[in-house]
Order: structure tokens, then C-alpha cells, then sequence
């Protein structure tokens, strides 16, 4: 199937949804998860096919206006399963939580949509489908998020993506005028190296940073995933922030690097310099990560804290693609698949336990792993991807950016990206301490209850392929060195259960293996020992301590009290600073209203005098 | 058919409809009706009134571009008409005066018949607006424009003192000959352009605009907003591309009105709270739009932008104006959860906002991204980047309203929408739609509409 007939059939199967979801909520949602896997098997099959070196022709274009061109590369095909499968997993939380919202039919309708500007925007290869796609996905994301609990958070979404595609836009407009033709490549091609590059590359930049929720341009990314609908948080965590990856990899492995930093310092030392350009984006990476660690510390919603931990792991992407070279990109690459399977598969466990609590506050929850022990262990292996432990699949990207930023001897980088690791120690396992483990809360106790078959099945697959990223990579690096073949980039070596870095050799399938072997004996004491007595909470005999109610004993709330003191005061500096633009701007408008807009005829007299009287004035 | 039948019949039916006031409504809905209908048997012609040939006599130009023009005022002002002639019986008299200067205004190839449309048109508009029962304002607004009108014949004094002639085209090739400079010009060009602003609604002369469209009824609201405006943006593009000069000084106080007209707007739109607020300053700014698109010389895309713009104001005013009526106010937080119970409205009201915002699927994003495309491509590189700038901030207030509309956490306002209007904001959006995913029409005339095809008309 071409992929014009995909996008269609797509955009139609979300019509069919809105109206089957008219008729019944639930059936609307089950149309979804038949859409996303019928795009998720088009997708891996036209990828299978493309790869046995078929012939078919994926790119024409029948139906649709002359200028919309497709092409499949191997970076769409990359993009494109990843975020597709995300969509799949995704959905068949759908049916499970359709009846809540308010207006069930339209997210139905929605998330399709979402899923068809996705698509078009991985596999055009004419930058005006690039962009109207890009917008397409916005605005119909934009309608999904307020069905969850804030509209506020819609807004912000809105702005700070459409800030991120009017830069895009304008861009766009820079490479039409210098390559005389909307084709990305030429476009990319023609403006590279040159002045108008630099400017491309700036924005183009702006727009991956405001897509990736990176800083300066994160504020919005908290605010949307924390509050969107619990199915579609990890859309946008997974999928929809990986539209910004897609762009920054454009923007900086595409074009160029600007600012030849060798050619000024080369003669006064021996170090080798990256470009400037590679500099300024790895440090505003850099202080994404730490920014997204310190603020998922403070959190007390496990949402906002996977989705501050989705900002940390944008700066992530950002630093390996602008470090670049074999190791970075490909470091960067499979970040981003680590994240997006790692990240939808914790915000899934989290909306699967919010599900049946109604509250993703972790001092308001606690012993969910009693009555959810498979969702506790999903989220246990999102969560060790996420903080980079083997054997896990985010250690395998991690290990990659590590070496990369070493390799090229930047230390506040690479301080700034074991901070981020370390720090994801800190706040990724406190949901699990909060959320799944210590008491069981007795407002909770008989709501709580193991998931639907089908809300396990997406979480169980997503948790398996976290494992196998983990331990065996070389698959996936495989395709991503075709992927970066065709980025003009050197493959990275890989042996058949090796990774070469440049400061070592990674055994993944070793690791694991013995982290299993750890397991297996952990698991066999565990078994041979004896077993633990079970007790009520009221059962204090040996605690020395009264205990009236079975009212909450959290110890996990305010937890890093102490770190958080350090840096408290500048948390919303950031906030404030887009706060007070707005209120600028409504100042500016309040005092035009006032000067112009009175019920006085003899004010517009003196300003028409004011103009006549300036022209009459002579020559400027 | 004679395109002289459009101003003649809904004239002369004014003034029987005085004698026959009982049945004035319904010879204002067949004569709106016959207008829109008329106008697919109109060849395309200049008409040269009482056998004076051009440029001596009144020339009426019936063109590509008037015609299209004609077209939406015309099917727009039947649409208002049918929606508002029960309730408004005792106006149709003056509708129909009002149709009579808007076609007129459209049509005319002669300066100073303009002037005549103008005062007509004016006139109706006035009184129009006294229903909304704020004397204050309308008093302001006929002040106001009383003084716009003034200054365009003032100006056109000027030109005539100078050049003798009151012809469109004629005046366009006299100053062309003159071998005056712009300087000369200048003057009489700012007055009629003042003039012409006053009606538009470019800041600083609008300041009629917030009393009238904020206190809006059912009626005034889309006239003014919607009907006026349109055909006062067609005609102040014909003057800019056809006659105007504007070079030198003028240029920059020219452009400074209009930068200042596009960014204040959205700027005042964004800050305020009420929704009639929002609607009328957000068309502030696209009127200076509209006029921006014509001074850079697209003026294809710029008729497409104003028709985007009159459809879309149309819809917004109506189920606005429809719903503070009965709901007592237009406060934001009134309006909470409006669509809530009344889906059909509400989604087509989403669809022509996100058109006006310029989103994809929509007909507004074809012309916003034509016109960005045209003025980059024409090197002017500042216009596109501070038209996105400006779209940025009327993008955030039109989504926040519009998530306010649908979402509430408290009880949902009840309204009753009825059918016709349900009828027509749905055929609207569905347009809007369709002509965003289906752009080759509108990309392959955009170009044909460039070049008004000015003719002196008659025997010349």
C-alpha cells in the first residue's frame, strides 16, 4: 500500500471512529486500536519489503494534489514504526477509559487524526506536507489534551508548538527561496554551509526544542503530559515529542555545523573543538537534562514526574545528535527508541493504576503491587530503561551518549548527563516506593483490582521489547546504521553481541546474563527462604507505636526536602519569564484600548490631525 | 441582465416597501434573493449611465473582481437578511438601501459615485446599528463616519482640482502622465485613504468599532462586521492596486498604520475577556491584513482572505450575538461550556475559527500560507515573519476561547440555536472544509483575480 493510500485510509478510519463512537463509546475506541494496527502491520510490512530490496513504488501519489510528494527513507521507516507501535500499544487503553471523557467520539476521531499527521509528517519529502502535517498533528492534539483535567495546559501546548512550527514555517520559506523547490532534501542540501543556513538551522532548532519540550521551551511539556487523558500522555511522551526529534535531526546532522571553532582556537591548542553550533545545542541539552532531573525530584504527581523525566530525556536526544558522529547519532537514535518504549510503557502502568483510583498523586496512593503486581513489574522495568541500568534498553543508548560525550572530552556535558542519570535514580523510583509498594490504602483496597487482559497485553509487550533493546541491541543498531548510512554518517561497529565504543567494548548480552544470573539467585533465596508474615497495619506490636486509623504514613512525600531547598526559589523562573511576556503583551493591548478605543470622536480627530500634520511635516 | 439592475431594483424596492410596510420583510428576501440569483446572468462589462461616455459620465465596472465580490455581499447580506427579517421587520426598508449602496459601492468605476455609495451605505449602516440601542455609539459611529467620508471627498476634491477627472482609470492614467511626484499626491491620497480607514477599521480611526460590534445584535453584528466590512475591504483593494499612489512619506505612515493596526489588534483581542471583544479586535487586525496583502500586490489572495474572513465573521457574530441574547452578556466565563449542548453549532464554529487561526484542513490555511509564501518569495522577508507573529498571539486567544466554549467544570449555559442558523454555520464550515482540502480552484483563480481588469468603459 502507498503510503498516500495509508494516510487516507487513516484519516477516514478516524471518521468511521467518530461516528461509531456517535453510536457507542467503547466500539469508537476499539476502531482506534484496529486504525493503529492497521497502520503499525502497513508500516512494518512496507518496512520488511523496502529492506528485502523490493521495487515497489511506496512514494506515488494518485489521489492527493501534484505537490504532495512521499518518500520513504530509511529515517522515516525509523521514525515511523517506532511512533506507530507507540500509537498501537497505546490504543487498546482506549476502550478502557473512552467513557470518561466528555466528549469520547472526538479523542476517538483525534487520536487517529494524530496518528495520519504523524505519518505524513515522517514520509513527505516536500517541506509544505512536512508542515501541514506538522500543524495537523498539533491541532489535533490540541482538542485531546483538555478532556483531560486542564484546558490551561491545551493553550500552552498550542503556543509553544505553534511557536516551534512558525519557525518551521519561516524556515521552510529561507530553503524555498534558495533552492527554488519545496524538496527537503534540496532544500536542506542547497542552504547548507551557507549564511542562510545558520539561520536554518536556528530555527529549525527552536522548533525541534519547542516539539522535544527542551529548555528554554519545556514549560508547556509538563503541563500537557501530566494533565492530557491517561492513554494519551503516553501518545505525546512517546510518539508526538519524538516529531521534534525527527526535526532536530534535520536540523543538526542534515545541515551543516555553523561556526568553526578549530580554525580560530586550532593553533593555540592541541584539543579538537566540535562547531559552536554543537556546543550551543549540546549545552542548552545539557541543561535540559538537569533542569527536567531537578523538577521531576519535586514532584508529587507520578505523571508530572515521568513527564519532567520526558523533558530530561529530550536533552538527552539533543546532546547526542549535536555531539554527533557515529557513536552520538547512533546513541541519540536509539535514545530515542529506549525512551518512547520506556516512557509509554510507565505512563500506561501509571494510568492503569489511576485508572481505578481516580489520582495519580503518590501521597495519595500506596501498595498498588498487591492487587497489581504485573502493572508494578512493567513499570519497574520502564523505569530501570529509563535510569539507564542494565539490562535494559535505555543503557544501552546511555551507554553510547556517555562515550560519545567523553570521546569528545566535554566534562560539564558529561557532568551534567551522569547528573541526569544519577538524578533519575532519585526520582524514578520513588512512584515505585510511593505508588506500588509500602501500605495498602484502605480507600484504594477493593477498587484496585488486576487490569483488563487487553491494558496488560500492550504493557507486557512494550515491557519485553525493553528487555530485548537491552540485551540484544544489535538488531536495532543494525537498521540504525542504515539509517545513518543514509545520513552521510560512518556506521558504528557492532559485532554480532558486541557494541564498539571508542573507550571499549559493551557486552550487552554478558551483562544481562549475569544481571539474570544475579536475579535467578536473588529469586531462589527468596523461594528456599521463609516466607513473611503478612500483617494488618494496625498490627504495630513490635513498632513500639500506637496506631489508631489506617490513615497514611507516607514516607515518600517531601523525601528530597533537602535537595529541594537548595534550588526551590528558582524553579519557576522560566514560567514567570513567558508568564510576564503574556501579561506584557496584555498590557499593550489594554493601553491601546485606552488611548484609542474611547466614545470620544475628538481623540480619532487629534490622531488624523497627528498623521496629516506628520506628512505635511516634509521629507523625513 | 444589466449590473445597473443591482443598485436600481433593491432602491426602488426601498421605497415601495415604505408604502407597503406589512410586506417590507418579504420584498426584502426576494430582492436579496433575486440579486444573488441575477448575478449568474450578468456578462462581464463596463456600463456607461445615461450615454455620457467615460470618462464624462458614471461608469459602472462589472469585472472579474466586482463580480465576485458581488457574489459573497450579495449571499452573505441574504443569509443576514433571512436570519434577522422577523425580528427586525421595521429595518427592511433600510437593508434594502444598504444592499442598493454595497452593490453600488462594488460596482461603481467612478470616484465620486463612490463617495455617493459610501454616504448611502453609511447612512443604512447608521441606522442599522441604532438597534442596538446605544445611542451614544451609533452617534459616534455616524460622527465618525461622517468625518471618514468627509476626508475621502475632500481628497478627491484635491485630485480633481489636480487632474480634472473623477474616472477610476482615467484618474489612474492622468497621474501617471502628470509627471508629478508622489509628494503631490501624497496629501489627497492620505485623506482618502483616512477615509477609507475610518470604514475599515484600521486603528487609529476605529474607534467607533468597539461601541457598535461589542453591544452587537444578531443583526448589526454580521452586517457590520461581516457585510460591511467585506465590501468596504473589495473596494479599498480596487482603490489601492488601481489608483493609489503611495511612495515616500506616505508609504511610511501608510505602513506604520497598518503594522500598528495588525499587531495592537491582536494584542487588544488577546487582553480582552468578552467574546464580541475578542471578535471585533481580532478583525481589526485582519483588516489591516487585508490591506497589507493588497499594498504588497496579491490581490488574488487578499479577495480570498476577505472572503475567508466575511464567511467566518459571519458565523462567529451570529451564534455569538445569538447566545449573549440569551444569555444577558458575553463574558468569557458566561459562555463556558456553550457547545456543550449544542454540538452542530459548536463544531462548526471550531471549524471556522481554526480556519480564521490558519490551521490545516481549512480553508484559511491556503490563503495564509499563499500569502506568506507570495511576500516571501517577493523579498520582503519582515512581513511574513511579523504576519506569523501576529497569527501566533490571535492563534492562543482563539484556542483558549474556543476551549472555554466547549469545556466547563460548572453547568453548561442553555441556548437555543435554531434550525435555519444551524443550516447555514454548517454549510459555512463544511465549505471552509472542502476548500481547504480541495485547493486547486482557489490556487488556479488566485492568479486570474491579480490584475483588475480596469476599462473606462462605454464607446471610449
Amino acid at each position: 500500500m502507498t503510503v498516500e493510500l495509508l494516510i487516507i485510509l487513516t484519516l477516514v478510519l478516524g471518521l468511521v471512529s467518530y461516528f461509531m463512537g456517535r453510536f457507542n463509546k467503547v466500539y469508537g475506541a476499539v476502531v482506534t486500536i484496529i486504525a493503529s494496527m492497521f497502520v503499525f502491520i502497513s508500516v512494518g510490512y512496507m518496512a520488511n519489503d523496502i529492506l528485502d530490496g523490493s521495487t515497489f513504488n511506496y512514494n506515488a501519489v494518485k489521489y492527493l494534489p501534484v505537490f504532495a510528494t512521499f518518500t520513504v527513507s530509511y529515517l522515516g521507516i525509523f521514525f515511523a514504526i517506532l511512533v506507530t507501535f507507540v500509537f498501537a500499544m497505546v490504543s487498546f487503553f482506549n476502550p478502557f477509559f473512552v467513557e470518561k471523557y466528555k466528549y469520547p467520539a472526538v479523542y476517538n476521531m483525534l487520536y487517529i487524526f494524530s496518528l495520519a499527521g504523524v505519518l505524513g509528517v515522517f514520509f513527505t519529502d516536500n517541506l509544505m506536507v512536512l508542515f501541514f502535517f506538522f500543524e495537523f498533528v498539533v491541532w489535533s492534539g490540541l482538542f485531546i489534551i483538555p478532556l483531560g483535567k486542564s484546558k490551561k495546559a491545551a493553550v500552552s501546548y498550542y503556543a509553544f508548538s505553534t511557536a516551534g512550527s512558525f519557525a518551521l514555517l519561516y524556515a521552510i520559506f529561507i530553503m524555498r527561496d534558495v533552492a527554488g523547490t519545496y524538496n527537503l532534501y534540496a532544500g536542506l542540501a542547497s542552504v547548507s554551509g551557507t549564511t542562510q543556513g545558520t539561520y536554518v538551522m536556528i530555527l529549525l532548532s527552536i522548533s525541534a526544542f519547542s516539539k522535544l519540550g527542551a529548555f528554554p521551551l519545556h514549560t508547556w511539556l509538563p503541563a500537557a503530559h501530566g494533565n492530557a487523558p491517561h492513554p494519551f500522555s503516553p501518545v505525546l511522551s512517546g510518539a508526538l515529542v519524538k516529531l521534534g526529534a525527527f526535526v532536530a535531526i534535520l536540523a543538526l546532522v542534515k545541515l551543516a555545523p555553523v561556526g568553526d571553532l578549530q580554525s580560530v582556537f586550532g593553533s593555540y591548542t592541541d584539543a579538537t573543538f566540535l562547531y559552536a553550533s554543537q556546543y550551543a545545542v549540546a549545552i542548552l541539552g545539557a541543561m535540559t537534562i538537569v533542569f527536567g532531573t531537578l523538577m521531576a525530584i519535586r514532584q508529587d504527581d507520578a505523571k508530572k514526574l515521568l513527564a519532567y523525566s520526558s523533558v530530561s530525556n529530550g536533552g538527552y536526544i539533543l546532546v547526542a545528535l549535536s555531539i554527533g558522529g557515529s557513536v552520538g547519532l547512533a546513541g541519540g537514535l536509539y535514545h530515542i527508541i529506549a525512551h518512547a518504549l520506556a516512557s509509554a510503557a510507565a505512563f500506561l502502568a501509571i494510568g492503569a493504576v489511576s485508572r481505578v483510583t481516580g489520582t495519580s498523586k503518590m501521597s495519595e496512593l500506596g501498595g498498588m503491587i498487591h492487587k497489581m503486581p504485573i502493572t508494578y513489574m512493567v513499570y519497574l522495568i520502564a523505569i530501570i530503561s529509563m535510569a539507564g541500568i542494565p539490562p535494559m534498553g535505555g543503557f544501552i543508548s546511555k551507554w553510547l551518549i556517555f562515550q560519545a560525550v567523553i570521546d569528545n572530552g566535554l566534562i560539564l556535558i558529561a557532568v551534567a548527563v551522569f547528573f541526569g542519570s544519577i538524578g533519575s535514580f532519585l526520582y524514578v523510583f520513588r512512584p515505585l516506593a510511593a505508588l506500588f509498594l509500602g501500605q495498602e490504602l484502605p480507600q484504594h483496597k477493593d477498587k484496585a483490582k488486576i487490569p483488563p487482559f487487553f491494558m496488560l497485553l500492550p504493557m507486557i509487550i512494550l515491557s519485553l521489547l525493553i528487555v530485548y533493546t537491552g540485551v540484544f541491541p544489535n538488531y536495532i543498531l543494525g537498521f540504525i546504521n542504515d539509517v545513518m548510512a543514509e545520513l552521510g554518517v560512518d556506521a558504528l561497529v557492532i559485532g554480532k553481541y558486541t557494541i564498539q565504543g571508542p573507550n571499549g567494548v559493551l557486552h550487552p548480552t554478558l551483562v544481562a546474563s549475569v544481571f539474570g544470573v544475579g536475579v535467578l539467585i536473588a529469586f531462589i533465596i527468596f523461594i528456599v527462604l521463609k516466607k513473611s508474615r503478612k500483617v494488618g497495619l494496625m498490627d504495630t506490636y513490635t513498632a513500639g507505636n500506637f496506631i489508631y486509623t489506617e490513615e497514611l504514613m507516607h514516607y515518600s512525600l517531601d523525601f528530597y526536602a533537602p535537595i529541594e531547598r537548595l534550588y526551590e526559589k528558582y524553579i519557576n523562573i522560566t514560567e514567570d519569564f513567558y508568564k510576564k511576556l503574556e501579561n506584557k503583551v496584555v498590557d499593550f493591548g489594554r493601553m491601546v484600548k485606552y488611548f484609542f478605543f474611547t466614545n470620544k470622536p475628538e481623540v480619532t480627530v487629534f490622531w488624523i490631525v497627528v498623521i496629516i500634520g506628520f506628512l505635511l511635516w516634509g521629507d523625513l | 441582465m444589466s449590473a445597473i439592475l443591482l443598485i436600481a431594483v433593491p432602491l426602488l424596492t426601498a421605497f415601495v416597501s415604505i408604502l407597503f410596510k406589512k410586506y417590507s420583510h418579504y420584498m426584502l428576501i426576494a430582492v436579496s434573493f433575486l440579486s444573488v440569483f441575477a448575478l449568474g446572468y450578468m456578462d462581464l462589462e463596463t456600463i456607461t449611465i445615461g450615454g455620457f461616455d467615460a470618462p464624462f459620465g458614471i461608469v459602472l465596472i462589472l469585472d472579474n473582481y466586482s463580480l465576485i465580490g458581488l457574489y459573497l455581499v450579495n449571499i452573505l447580506f441574504f443569509i443576514v437578511a433571512v436570519l434577522n427579517c422577523k425580528e427586525y421587520k421595521k429595518l427592511s426598508s433600510i437593508l434594502l438601501v444598504s444592499l442598493a449602496g454595497l452593490n453600488g459601492l462594488l460596482l461603481t468605476g467612478d470616484l465620486f459615485n463612490l463617495f455617493v455609495f459610501l454616504e448611502v451605505a453609511g447612512i443604512a449602516a447608521y441606522l442599522i446599528t441604532t438597534t442596538n440601542k446605544k445611542p451614544l455609539a451609533t452617534f459616534n459611529y455616524l460622527v465618525q463616519g461622517t468625518l471618514g467620508s468627509s476626508l475621502y471627498l475632500l481628497g478627491l476634491i484635491l485630485l480633481y482640482a489636480m487632474f480634472g477627472t473623477l474616472n477610476m482609470s482615467d484618474m489612474a492614467r492622468e497621474i501617471g502622465t502628470s509627471g508629478y511626484g508622489a509628494g503631490v499626491t501624497a496629501l489627497p491620497f492620505l485623506l482618502m485613504f483616512i477615509g477609507f480607514g475610518v470604514e475599515a477599521k484600521l486603528l487609529p480611526f476605529n474607534s467607533w468599532a468597539k461601541g457598535i460590534l461589542a453591544s452587537s445584535n444578531s443583526l448589526s453584528g454580521p452586517m457590520i462586521a461581516s457585510v460591511y466590512a467585506a465590501a468596504i475591504s473589495l473596494v479599498f483593494g480596487r482603490l489601492l492596486t488601481n489608483v493609489f499612489v503611495i511612495e515616500g512619506t506616505l508609504l511610511t505612515i501608510v505602513m506604520g498604520i497598518l503594522v500598528f493596526s495588525l499587531v495592537a489588534g491582536e494584542a487588544m483581542a488577546f487582553s480582552s475577556k468578552k467574546v464580541k471583544e475578542i471578535l471585533l479586535y481580532s478583525s481589526v487586525s485582519q483588516a489591516a491584513l487585508v490591506v497589507l496583502v493588497f499594498m504588497t500586490g496579491f490581490a488574488g489572495w487578499a479577495v480570498y482572505l476577505i472572503i475567508g474572513n466575511a464567511t467566518a465573521k459571519l458565523v462567529l457574530f451570529l451564534v455569538t450575538n445569538i447566545a449573549a441574547k440569551q444569555l444577558g452578556d458575553d463574558e468569557v466565563d458566561t459562555f463556558k461550556g456553550l457547545f456543550t449542548n449544542n454540538k452542530v453549532v459548536g463544531l462548526a464554529f471550531t471549524a471556522v475559527t481554526l480556519s480564521v487561526v490558519g490551521l490545516p484542513f481549512f480553508f484559511g490555511f491556503v490563503t495564509k500560507m499563499n500569502i506568506l509564501e507570495n511576500m516571501f518569495l517577493s523579498g520582503a522577508y519582515v512581513w511574513p515573519a511579523l504576519i506569523l507573529i501576529t497569527s501566533f498571539i490571535e492563534g492562543i486567544y482563539f484556542i483558549r476561547l474556543l476551549l472555554n466554549l466547549w469545556h466547563t467544570d460548572g453547568d453548561s449555559p442553555e441556548v437555543k440555536f435554531d434550525f435555519v442558523l444551524k443550516y447555514v454555520v454548517v454549510v459555512i464550515a463544511v465549505l471552509t472544509m472542502i476548500f481547504g482540502v480541495y485547493t486547486k480552484p482557489v490556487q488556479d483563480s488566485a492568479d486570474d483575480l491579480v490584475v483588475y481588469s480596469i476599462t473606462e468603459g462605454g464607446n471610449f
